[in-house]
């Protein structure tokens, strides 16, 4: 994927991000130039990862969405979306990343469909400790998108690969 | 069939965040007969439990997928039969595909909102289906 391409299937993720934190975290995003990642070391304390496949001009694709938030982001976001206040990471709130993941992908799903790419999204799963790693499928590429808000920063990731 | 603050609804999503998420947006709103339920295989007994108790629920908000149950077969099930035939259902879904909504009007969805949303459009949605 040429790196016009990868900014092309990134931008309906971006977009979806801004419209769920605008209405359910009442936060407003600034996304920062996005970069390759070489390493699989989470950028992050808590990640919400989900999988993604699908096709484009006929051919299969492998891809993945990951949200990395330190844990103070993390807890703001959920304090903000729950209505309470939170400064540790309980059961309480350890899906709020996964459904947080999961209406950026139910929602990039549209504007990605205009772009030509069918997808199809699995369930999320969530992952939580410093320096934890993430397991991208190999031979893919990853950019990682570095986003500011009022309630700190965080990381949105993609990769890609034509299978 | 009119909106009463004092209505028995049932919230049914897998994750506890959007339940919470909409519990506290139908509070917001003014709702206070509010329960929950984690999949649609626990909410469809809990809804012909309520009807044989004689408290039956008044309104079903749920999401579309979920692990055991989802949200369109707990449609089906709930339309397959003739005392839940006009029991107001909210189907909630990440996905905004033209499809989907076919498929759930098909199946006799009362209305259907797409996350996100905010505790206003949540009401619009609700005034239209009881209206």
């Amino acid at each position: 994927m040429t790196a016009n391409s990868f900014l092309e299937f990134s931008k309906p993720f971006i977009d979806a991000a801004k419209n769920i934190f605008e209405t359910m975290v009442f936060s407003k995003l600034e996304p920062g130039k996005p970069f390759l990642k070489a390493d699989n070391l989470s950028k992050g304390e808590v990640s919400a990862v989900l999988g993604i496949t699908g096709s484009h001009n006929n051919m299969d694709f492998q891809g993945m969405l990951v949200i990395s938030w330190p844990y103070q982001t993390y807890y703001k976001v959920a304090s903000a979306m729950l209505m309470e206040t939170f400064d540790s990471y309980t059961d309480e709130i350890s899906d709020v990343g996964g459904e947080i993941c999961n209406m950026v992908m139910g929602n990039a799903k549209r504007e990605l469909a205009v772009l030509g790419y069918k997808t199809n999204m699995a369930i999320p799963s969530m992952i939580e400790g410093k320096n934890h790693t993430i397991k991208y499928p190999s031979g893919t590429t990853t950019i990682a998108i570095p986003i500011a808000s009022a309630h700190g920063s965080f990381f949105i990731e993609l990769c890609y690969k034509e299978t | 069939m009119a909106i009463r603050a004092n209505m028995k609804i049932l919230i049914v999503d897998d994750m506890a965040t959007m339940r919470k998420i909409i519990k506290n947006m139908l509070t917001q709103v003014g709702f206070k007969d509010i329960t929950e339920a984690d999949d649609g295989a626990r909410a469809w007994p809990m809804i012909q439990q309520s009807k044989e108790a004689g408290v039956p629920f008044e309104f079903i908000l749920s999401d579309w997928n979920m692990p055991e149950m989802d949200g369109l077969t707990l449609l089906k099930n709930i339309r397959s039969s003739d005392q839940f035939k006009d029991l107001p259902f909210l189907m909630i879904t990440a996905e905004a595909e033209q499809g989907n909504v076919v498929i759930a009007v098909k199946a006799g969805v009362s209305n259907f909102i797409v996350k996100p949303f905010s505790a206003q459009v949540l009401k619009e949605k609700i005034e239209k289906i009881f209206t």
